[in-house]
């Protein structure tokens, strides 16, 4: 039984998808939102973007796009976990957020042990970038690098490595040769983080361009919950493009401003929103109300509720789901841990649509 | 539905057929003429060529390899027009994929390059290509697993039961090999690898590792042999690397990929020159290798390959300024975009390497169509190529406009050689069944899948190629001058070679330890792609 409700009170999904479809098919510019959803449901709902003639776009773009802007703007060389974890022998950590963003990462990348696939069996290099107050990681020690500025810091680094001049007191020039004379020795570096502005991240992959004119490194980015990364693959597939591509003009156009759904809602410049959020119980923090469809856990607070909401299963927990694998760099298939009869958002995204006139 | 396509000229050179004749279809088959029944439809095709729908052996279409490059570049691929059917005209799209193959009368298109860890979502994104079959070859001969069998000298029943299980595994119709080691021999900061450079590591050579890959796929009687991505991939003087692996084949079967890219010489001030004529002449002489071009045609594209330190390499010369290098489990990729200019003598030298093999290599069986798409040019560009390889006048005029300083070191202004139908059927349809196993497809003969191609000649070979008259796939009119009327989903198709299940177990315990992961999380199970009964399966010999 889906737990569906209008105006907050209970309806049968099909009469939910009805008004879902109604208020969504009358808009002038619905923007699909929130998106936390594994392959399929990220495929149906951009077909239903298309359909409706809306935007869409994800709930972890700020972060998605401080890495994919640098990457297509600068490029990128990266790795997985397992060529970091078998290759590896020197390990960069760069930020306070790593264990928090993936409890795991220290399991999976065992910075203290001996790389197996390296010439040398030797214990690899541990270095931490503004690492977090508080080790995260018993008996295994690191060459902490703390900073006030990483921007700063990653910049003097990165000068340091290529042997230029910087503007520091001698002290903190030799703390930074320290770090750099390791890299530069580096059979194979691998520098991870997690969330970085796009100064950092394009200065961290400037560093591993540099590095690699005479040795190997490459870089590990954690990317975003919500399976960000596998809904921006499935959109990149699908359209050609990432999230924050709208069919305002029945053809997929793609820009990090203009298809903001934060801003297109503020702004009024839409006028009716579909909220899916099948990971977590996030909602929108918008403070204009908009007609607004929401597919989430139960449990989900919405500051207005929402004009429909129909309760959706988790992705490989209540049913079997393709998507992103941060373990091992991929897009899997997860069979369901829990079985059960909630429904995915692909298919109540499925109902949505069939219940659209074909003029929608 | 009984449907008759009447008075065309048929050319099927698999069933050595060039007639003006009649063609029937009934369920989606290829029939022999019925006695004393009407079809319920008619198309009269009296001056027009109907071949079967043609088959792509080589182009990158679908994977994480392909979509960073969507996503590195998204001020190549703006979209202009809206569409009829479902993201048609999202550029570079799968869906835009499958629409713009089937306008051809292209009908089955095998993505060349799948690692193994990336199975699952070219799977997915060949899910949502519409009309075509699709198929996979997966890579391997930069896997740990595999360099650490060769070193320990393990059976040849081994590495096969590995081969087997992959592909399996990973639903592929066949195995790649890029670069064989090369892409290891990266991450240990090599920069350079040819056939006896051994891996570090390993000691293992990458003639070796060729060579048991090679032997796997006979040993298991896969009908396509092991496709191979050579070392030295446009290096200048990379005839020898070709020639030399040409050799290494010791008789049995390989397929050669794009080989223009190997058909360079050192002559001339930029010691840069083509040797495509040797190579040629190599290929000529060795019955036991078949190979595809990986033509060059002039202007913007990506090139996208598993070759990480080819594609390291070349990251100087990207334009627009940007490139991608993904370090993999294995092989990884590298995205580099990349312009082909006319007027660029390095590039006019390429474009003239890819048309003499084309020219100069005798038999249509053994030598494959391809641009290598997007390494060369974009698969959009086919019916141009096409067009230059049966008119030398539109030769000479594409001569006429390179660096003339590049006419001396090529062979092509010697070439009258002109393509006819006949054998652009043989290169796109027969000999591509005939290289993948395939019995139902790629020909006309009676039993054959309804999948057919009508082109109606007007003058300008290329327009005619763009824009197929009609195109059926499983006997089902999906394409009018070119336009597609609806879509229909087609299948991947996949061999299921016979091998001993007890390498699983082994392979179990390796990625536990080594990945710390079940092997089977890189499973592609058939339920979670969006199609029913996804797969359909190309039988081994017996």
């Amino acid at each position: 039984m889906v737990d569906a409700r209008i105006d907050g009170k209970p309806a049968s999904l099909e009469a939910a998808a009805a008004r879902a479809a109604e208020i969504l098919s009358r808009a002038r510019l619905p923007v699909i939102a929130g998106l936390g959803t594994d392959v399929a449901g990220a495929s149906a709902a951009i077909l239903l973007a298309e359909r409706l003639r809306g935007a869409y776009d994800h709930m972890r773009s700020n972060e998605i796009f401080a890495d994919l802007d640098v990457l297509r703007q600068a490029g990128a060389m990266m790795t997985t976990p397992a060529v970091a974890r078998l290759h590896a022998d020197v390990l960069v950590f760069i930020g306070d957020d790593l264990t928090t963003i993936w409890p795991q990462l220290i399991e999976r990348l065992a910075p203290g042990e001996i790389p197996p696939l390296q010439l040398e069996l030797e214990l690899r290099q541990f270095i931490w970038i503004a690492p977090p107050k508080a080790s995260p990681v018993e008996g295994v020690a690191f060459k902490a690098l703390e900073t006030a500025n990483l921007q700063e810091t990653l910049a003097a680094l990165r000068a340091r490595v290529a042997g230029r001049p910087i503007a520091a007191s001698e002290e903190e020039t030799r703390r930074l040769d320290e770090i750099a004379a390791i890299l530069n020795k580096a059979h194979y570096g691998v520098l991870v983080w997690g969330r970085l502005d796009r100064l950092s991240v394009e200065m961290a992959t400037g560093l591993i361009l540099d590095l690699n004119k005479t040795t190997r490194f490459s870089s590990l980015p954690l990317g975003a919950a919500d399976d960000a990364a596998g809904v921006v693959q499935t959109s990149g597939w699908s359209t050609g493009f990432p999230v924050r591509t709208s069919f305002g003009r029945g053809y997929p156009e793609h820009d990090t401003w203009r298809f903001d759904a934060d801003r297109l809602v503020e702004s009024g410049e839409a006028d009716a929103a579909l909220w899916i959020s099948a990971y977590s119980d996030s909602t929108p923090n918008w403070k204009r109300k908009i007609p607004l469809v929401a597919l989430v856990p139960s449990g989900a607070q919405f500051a207005h509720e929402p004009e429909v909401r129909i309760e959706i299963g988790r992705p490989g927990v209540d049913y079997d789901a393709a998507e992103f694998a941060r373990e091992v760099n991929a897009i899997v298939a997860r069979e369901a841990t829990q079985r059960s009869n909630l429904a995915s958002a692909a298919s109540v995204i499925a109902n949505i649509a069939e219940q659209i006139g074909g003029d929608a | 539905m009984l449907t008759l396509l009447k008075g065309g000229r048929v050319v099927d050179p698999y069933n050595d057929r060039d007639e003006i004749g009649d063609l029937w279809i009934e369920d989606g088959r290829i029939i022999a003429a019925p006695q004393g029944r009407q079809p319920d439809a008619t198309h009269d095709v009296a001056g027009k060529i109907v071949m079967a729908g043609a088959i792509d052996i080589h182009s990158h279409i679908a994977g994480g390899n392909v979509n960073t490059a969507r996503l590195l570049l998204p001020e190549l691929h703006r979209s202009r027009t809206a569409p009829m059917l479902p993201l048609a005209t999202a550029k570079w799209s799968t869906y835009e994929t499958g629409v713009i193959y089937a306008g051809m009368g292209f009908t089955t298109v095998v993505e060349p390059a799948v690692a193994p860890h990336q199975a699952l979502q070219a799977h997915l994104e060949l899910s949502n290509i519409p009309i075509i079959d699709k198929a996979t070859l997966c890579i391997l001969g930069n896997d740990d697993f595999l360099l650490g069998l060769l070193r320990e000298g393990e059976s040849r029943a081994a590495i096969a039961d590995y081969v087997a299980s992959t592909l399996a595994a990973t639903h592929s119709l066949g195995l790649k090999c890029i670069n064989a080691g090369g892409a290891e021999a990266f991450k240990f900061n090599a920069r350079t690898f040819s056939l006896d450079d051994e891996v570090p590591f390993y000691g293992v050579t990458s003639r070796r590792i060729v060579e048991g890959l090679q032997q796997a796929l006979l040993d298991l009687k896969v009908p396509h042999p092991l496709h191979l991505h050579c070392n030295n991939l446009g290096v200048p003087g990379n005839v020898e690397t070709a020639v030399a692996t040409i050799d290494a084949a010791r008789g049995m079967p390989l397929h050669l990929a794009h080989m223009q890219f190997y058909s360079y010489g050192q002559e001339g001030e930029h010691h840069f020159s083509s040797a495509a004529a040797t190579l040629a002449a190599k290929i000529n002489a060795t019955p036991n290798v078949t190979v595809d071009i990986g033509q060059v045609m002039f202007g913007q594209t990506v090139t996208i390959s598993a070759d990480t330190l080819r594609q390291f390499s070349a990251t100087g010369s990207a334009k627009p300024k940007k490139s991608v290098i993904n370090d993999g489990d294995a092989n990884g990729f590298g995205i580099v975009p990349y312009a082909y200019r006319e007027s660029d003598f390095i590039n006019a030298i390429q474009f003239a390497c890819g048309l003499e093999l084309f020219l100069l290599i005798d038999d249509p069986n053994r030598i494959f169509f391809t641009t290598d798409h997007p390494n060369g040019a974009p698969f959009t560009s086919y019916p141009d190529l096409f067009a230059l390889l049966m008119s030398r006048e539109r030769r000479a005029e594409a001569l006429s406009r390179i660096p003339q300083s590049v006419l001396a070191l090529t062979t092509l202004p010697s070439l009258t050689r002109e393509y006819g139908f006949h054998e652009i059927a043989k290169m796109t349809r027969a000999a591509p069944a005939k290289l993948f196993g395939f019995t139902d497809r790629g020909q006309l003969g009676e039993g054959a899948v309804a999948d057919v191609a009508v082109y109606a000649p007007n003058g300008d070979i290329a327009k005619t190629f763009r824009h197929a008259h009609l195109v059926f796939k499983d006997g089902d009119l999906v394409v009018r001058d070119g336009r597609i009327s609806h879509y229909r989903w087609g299948k991947a198709l996949k061999v299921n070679p016979a091998y001993d299940k007890a390498i699983n177990r082994r392979l179990g315990a390796y990625y536990e330890e080594h990945f710390g992961v079940s092997h089977n999380m890189f499973a592609v199970p058939a339920h979670i792609l969006p199609r029913k009964d996804p797969f359909k399966e190309v039988a081994c010999a017996k």
